[in-house]
């Protein structure tokens, strides 16, 4: 008796537990359609885990106010793996954040033209592809040496001056008294600081192309010594030389926000972290300096980061694209949009009709260099595997285990089989 | 009714296996045939077209230089912990099945390693590695180093598996019935005769099972991989499914990463099968 109750119980367990992933499965789909009702629904997919909250947030009062049903989803899986798993099921979100380079990959097949909207004049980090506007940039990131102004001060005693770190040997008699600290990510390496090498060229292509074809040798490239030349400054003074190569950025980070360090190369998107510490208000963001005579000592390397674009399927109905497009509007015009994306997201906007004071010092770095015309565009069309084999390569640099002639040797051995993005 | 009819037996097993049979055939038979489609694809796992390319990714797997040395390092990483994690499972078992005072604490405590998830096991040896460690010895961090990384790889797996391994073990020690070791006792065995050749010769079938889930896990470790090192120091830590995962997602070759990882399936399946009929053969039927 007693086994059959048993028995009966586990059926039904196992029933539930069906019951429940068949729910599961179910709940995501049936937000696509929706033609018929008189509210149009609209889905985002947001890719930027750290607003998702605010997201929402915004979502729900879009609703409300605007009438248009607004649902935000989020995936911590790669952007182009989880979208093509949507776009497989014939169930895509009428508006997705993604990555520039995914732009280009999606656009052709997927994305709507968006050249007659009204923002495309006001913003110089929109994306078009064969002279039509593709994606929407979300906001403005931008890569330099972040410094911490009050720990610089007293190491130095004097006030600290961020423009006037010009050439490598001015970055070095500060970093010798304050301290720096270097990332040890493969991405941070190659993606960030090696790129930057390419892409202080005056043409990053022709550049990339004469490595690729022997033309030109990285090893006696002028750009690339000297950028290794600052980047040595920030490795002899690595407030952890020893074991660069295990040392946690967060770690790296927390010391910068207390002043332990005062320089660390990075970006404004370091902020989120910087904030949970007790930090001195007194930091920004500076180039990084490097003896080539061509202004770059002057500018940031960055530009649109995230990117909106709107479904072009069949899936998503002409309503829903109005919708969408009337929501990237109101990012850009309405006063709550602007408040959104600057005082809740604290994102640089990428928008120069949006005049609201940006609240963290690094993105207000940006900001300030960014209004200059000081940005040194993103190559945006790295391979895939750039950031993790060169990334290999430049942390064995940074771990002494490879002198500047091997490193540069294995880049351009690295380049003889990649391919750089279409574009 | 006939109970022979064909008819009836297939009614019997639809009713029976059915529901079974169908979810298998969903979630893993068909993807497996549909991977194996794959391999045969240069797709880059985002496009809408799968270009047909034959056998172009199994050729290019085989000369992906950075697979094979993953594959290699993956060898050597599995035959350590393998071997390391049998010994101290076994043990473990050995020590819990003597009647010592609180021994069924001993057996929970040495089992909760593998309730931790594999990630945040990674995570955590990661801030012992990295922070404790550095902070008592004062030393560099053993990640950063590339033997020290495959140190630490193995010791935690050894960790995390030895107590999933000692519950097997256990079960063996208690199935072995206590009338043959005491007879063999009687007959003169010293108690490490009779563990050689009575206790550890009946209990072989633990032995082959044990081996056979060290095995067949350690090839395709992935969690604590990603946790723990991540491929660092300069992807001298990456395994063969890492590189896997690297290659489809990331490296965005999502044809060949599948080639591969149809290989690494091989591999584990022809390790793992022959070590099972080598073990089964001389097992003793008690």
């Amino acid at each position: 008796m007693k086994k059959r109750v048993l028995a009966i119980l586990l059926a039904l367990v196992l029933v539930l537990a069906l019951a429940a992933c068949s729910n599961g499965g179910s709940s995501g789909s049936g937000s696509s359609g929706d033609q018929s009702g008189e509210k149009v629904a609209i889905t985002i997919f947001n890719s930027k885990m750290e607003i998702q909250d605010q997201m929402q947030e915004m979502a729900e009062e879009y609703s409300k106010e605007k009438g248009v049903d607004v649902e935000v989803y989020y995936s911590s899986d790669t952007v182009a793996a989880h979208l093509s798993t949507r776009y497989a099921s014939n169930d895509p979100y009428t508006i997705s954040m993604v990555d520039a380079k995914d732009i280009y990959s999606l656009a052709a097949e997927h994305a709507v033209d968006l050249s007659d909207q009204d923002w495309v004049k006001d913003t110089t980090q929109a994306i078009a592809i064969d002279g039509k506007t593709y994606g929407f940039p979300v906001c403005v990131e931008a890569r330099g040496i972040i410094y911490n102004a009050d720990a610089i001060k007293k190491a130095t005693g004097a006030d600290f001056d961020p423009t006037s770190i010009k050439t490598t040997a001015d970055l070095k008699a500060i970093a010798e008294k304050v301290g720096t600290g270097v990332m040890k990510e493969d991405w941070s390496l190659a993606a960030h600081y090696l790129a930057e090498v390419y892409e202080q060229h005056d043409d990053p292509d022709a550049f990339i192309a004469g490595i690729k074809d022997g033309s030109i040798k990285l090893a006696d490239d002028e750009k690339f010594n000297k950028m290794m030349d600052t980047f040595d400054v920030l490795k002899e003074n690595n407030y952890a030389k020893d074991a660069a190569i295990s040392a946690e950025r967060e770690v790296t980070e927390q010391k910068l926000a207390e002043g332990e360090i005062g320089l660390m190369f990075g970006g404004n998107w370091d902020w989120s972290v910087l904030n949970a510490y007790d930090y001195s208000e007194n930091m920004g963001m500076m180039p990084v300096p490097n003896d080539v005579d061509d202004g770059s000592s002057d500018k940031l390397v960055g530009g649109g980061s995230k990117y909106f674009f709107i479904d072009s399927s069949d899936n998503t109905s002409d309503a829903q694209r109005k919708a969408a497009k009337d929501f990237l509007n109101w990012l850009v015009y309405d006063e709550a949009g602007q408040d959104f994306i600057v005082n809740k997201c604290a994102l640089v906007p990428a928008y120069s009709n949006i005049t609201l004071a940006v609240q963290d010092p690094l993105g207000a770095s940006v900001k300030k260099y960014a209004d200059a015309g000081a940005l040194i565009p993103n190559y945006n069309y790295l391979p895939d595997d750039h950031y993790a084999k060169c990334g290999a390569i430049f942390q064995k640099y940074l771990a002494n285990e490879i002198d500047r002639a091997a490193f540069a040797d294995e880049i351009t051995e690295y380049w003889s089989t990649a391919e750089v993005g279409a574009h | 009714m006939k109970q022979n009819k064909l008819s009836y037996k297939i009614e019997q097993y639809l009713m029976f296996a059915g529901p079974g049979t169908a979810l298998f055939l969903a979630v893993v038979i068909v993807p497996f045939v549909y991977g194996l489609y794959l391999t045969m694809t240069s797709w880059d796992g985002v496009s809408a077209t799968k270009p047909f390319v034959w056998f172009e990714n199994f050729a290019a797997a085989f000369s992906d230089g950075d697979y094979w040395a993953a594959m290699g390092r993956t060898v050597i990483y599995s035959i350590f912990a393998v071997v390391l994690i049998n010994v101290v499972s076994f043990a473990l078992a050995y020590l819990v099945t003597r009647g010592i005072k609180g021994q069924n604490f001993f057996r929970a405590g040495f089992f909760v390693p593998n309730l931790i998830g594999g990630i945040v096991l990674g995570y955590v040896w990661k801030f012992v590695f990295n922070r404790a460690f550095v902070a008592i010895f004062s030393s560099t961090s053993l990640l950063s180093t590339t033997e020290g990384a495959m140190f630490c790889l193995i010791l935690v797996s050894v960790w995390q598996y030895a107590g999933y391994m000692m519950l097997i073990y256990v079960a063996g020690f208690m199935s072995v019935s206590k009338d043959v070791e005491e007879a063999s006792r009687i007959d003169g065995c010293t108690s490490s005769q009779a563990m050689k050749n009575v206790t550890i010769p009946l209990m072989r079938s633990s032995f082959v099972q044990c081996i056979f889930l060290s095995i067949t896990r350690c090839f395709v470790v992935y969690d604590v991989n990603l946790s723990l090192t991540n491929g660092e120091p300069f992807k001298s830590s990456t395994m063969a499914a890492m590189h896997v995962y690297n290659q489809a997602f990331t490296y965005k070759n999502y044809g060949l990463g599948q080639s591969e990882a149809v290989i690494l399936f091989a591999v584990c399946a022809i390790v793992g099968v022959t070590q099972v009929l080598i073990g089964k053969r001389g097992e003793v039927e008690a």
